[in-house]
């Protein structure tokens, strides 16, 4: 069953789109990922433009991170005030972000920057996630968990606050830099930036691992909302048809992957979650490195 | 096919003199974007006076449009060079009776911009390192391209004769298609030329609730953001609840 959308001005199959949504919802369960990484690729390889799905997962994402963060907030494991501090940072990145998005769309480069941010980021991430989560496999029982660094030269910057649910005293300017560059990635990515957030928390800021999903959930909210705003202003591109699908496939996804993570080890979760990463982005890399079908391609302006 | 022309048959008993050399009608006045648009097609279909022949030549709104070159920069493909093309067809379509070439000189296919090879498009920017001997190379990429997401024909469609007096074609629009109004050229040719030309219109709009939101979301665009988000925040919410009661 086809069903066209009034925004993206294509015509998909209504089944389609909400098996991607309980795809990646069921992924997103099982890893406690929001999955706008994976979720953005596959809607422009089904030929959402670009700009539409990047918008339109920002705004799917408010809604996937609500839905979690609940969850959370009942355990206490959200730091409200150490979000705060991230969603300074992330109001001012996405917003940054946005006019970053508009100004290269102009320029007709924004499907290359949103290619080579998605090559670079899931690359580095999934590497380093797939050769910590391998070491972890292979010394398991062995080595007690690595302590926590207590002082570096993070700990010398001025404005130091303190975090009472994180346990921590740090500057914060610390979560405000990781704010804004995360509300950038998610601006112009249109991922809740949880891949990069989660283990900015836990390595840079050293924030305690249970209270880490919950407030980057929290952020990620304010963050993705703020996204879903300025990109219907800037750019009238939010599909708030696909949107309701997407989200209606995710939230039942989600609920069967969090049943089935409950069932693996965390070191087999991100092992699996890493070399998921690993292969969008290697799709994603060959996909700039191959000789394109047609050297001349339309740009985007006038109409559609 | 044989509902429409024995309907034709009817509509010719019933005026047996023509008012002109040549009559146009569409099977439907307009095209409607709704909910459930996967493309559509539309028959044109129309009588003529002569043992002539017929082209038609579709045109949807024309705007800018951009055609930018992919160059190889350090192992990745990059856009660099853009030619902008001014008032260029969204929308493509020419069917014939005959090779239009056995119809009419080029000369006059070329003033009357028959078939996709003759749109005589006008670049009205060119990017700096892009020389004048090389904007031809960007026409054909942008036809190619517009051939490719099926708005224009690449090859042009039949028109099918019945006896000597009725023609029928079928127009298709995909589901990608611009809203606006579309042209419809319908040409009768005698020996070498333009005997009548007759132009007609097509809408192409949205309709229903894709209207709504479309307009909505260009309109109050802050407030459609606004929405949206509301409706994330409500649906998250319920999403939560109903599977916290399930278990």
């Amino acid at each position: 069953m086809q069903i066209y959308l009034p925004i993206a001005e294509v015509s998909v199959n209504i089944f389609l789109i909400l098996g991607m949504g309980g795809g990646v919802g069921f992924l997103s369960g099982l890893f406690g990922v929001g999955g706008g990484f994976l979720m953005t690729p596959l809607l422009i390889f089904i030929g959402i433009p670009p700009a539409v799905a990047v918008a339109t997962e920002a705004n799917q994402i408010v809604a996937s991170s609500i839905s979690g963060v609940l969850a959370h907030w009942k355990r206490g494991n959200v730091d409200i005030k150490m979000g705060v501090f991230l969603l300074i940072g992330g109001v001012i990145g996405s917003t940054f972000g946005v006019w970053l998005f508009t100004f290269l769309k102009t320029l007709g480069q924004i499907d290359l920057v949103i290619k080579l941010s998605y090559v670079m980021f899931l690359g580095v991430i999934g590497s380093l996630m797939f050769v910590e989560s391998l070491n972890a496999l292979l010394r398991a029982k062995k080595a007690a968990p690595p302590k926590r660094k207590h002082h570096n030269f993070l700990h010398a910057l001025p404005f130091k606050t303190r975090f009472r649910r994180s346990k921590l005293y740090i500057s914060a300017l610390l979560p405000i830099s990781i704010g804004i560059l995360v509300g950038i990635l998610s601006a112009i990515m249109g991922v809740g930036g949880g891949f990069v957030m989660v283990p900015a928390m836990i390595y840079l800021l050293g924030m305690p691992t249970a209270v880490v999903v919950g407030t980057s959930l929290f952020q990620i909210i304010f963050v993705t909302a703020n996204v879903t705003v300025l990109q219907s202003v800037n750019n009238f591109a939010v599909d708030v048809v696909l949107a309701m699908l997407l989200l209606f496939g995710a939230v039942i996804g989600a609920q069967f992957g969090a049943r089935a993570g409950a069932k693996l080890k965390g070191e087999q979760l991100r092992i699996l979650l890493a070399v998921m990463v690993i292969g969008v982005c290697v799709k994603i890399g060959l996909d700039l490195t191959l000789t394109p079908d047609d050297l001349y391609a339309l740009g985007t302006m006038g109409g559609h | 096919m044989k509902g429409i022309l024995s309907l034709l048959a009817v509509l010719l008993c019933a005026f047996p003199a023509l008012a002109d050399d040549l009559d146009v009608d569409l099977s439907k006045p307009d095209v409607r974007l709704d909910v459930s648009f996967k493309g559509s097609d539309l028959l044109l279909f129309g009588a003529k006076d002569l043992a002539g022949d017929i082209i038609v030549v579709v045109r949807g709104p024309s705007h800018d449009r951009s055609v930018r070159l992919k160059e190889r920069v350090a192992g990745v493909w990059v856009s660099t060079d853009e030619v902008i093309f001014a008032d260029t067809p969204s929308y493509y379509a020419l069917a014939t009776s005959r090779p239009v070439e056995d119809l009419l000189p080029e000369s006059v296919l070329k003033a009357e911009r028959i078939g996709t090879d003759r749109l005589a498009l006008n670049a009205k920017y060119t990017s700096g390192a892009v020389t004048h001997g090389a904007v031809p190379n960007f026409t054909d990429g942008l036809i190619r391209n517009m051939v490719k997401k099926n708005l224009y024909t690449g090859s042009p469609g039949t028109i099918t004769l019945i006896g000597k007096q009725l023609f029928r074609t079928d127009l298709w629009f995909p589901a990608n298609v611009s809203v606006g109004s579309y042209a419809v050229d319908t040409y009768m040719i005698t020996q070498g030329k333009i005997e009548t030309k007759k132009t007609t219109h097509i809408q192409v709009h949205k309709v229903g609730i894709e209207a709504q939101i479309y307009n909505f979301a260009h309109e109050h665009a802050l407030i459609y953001g606004l929405l949206a988000i509301v409706i994330a925040v409500v649906s998250g919410w319920s999403a939560n609840a109903v599977f916290r009661k399930k278990g």
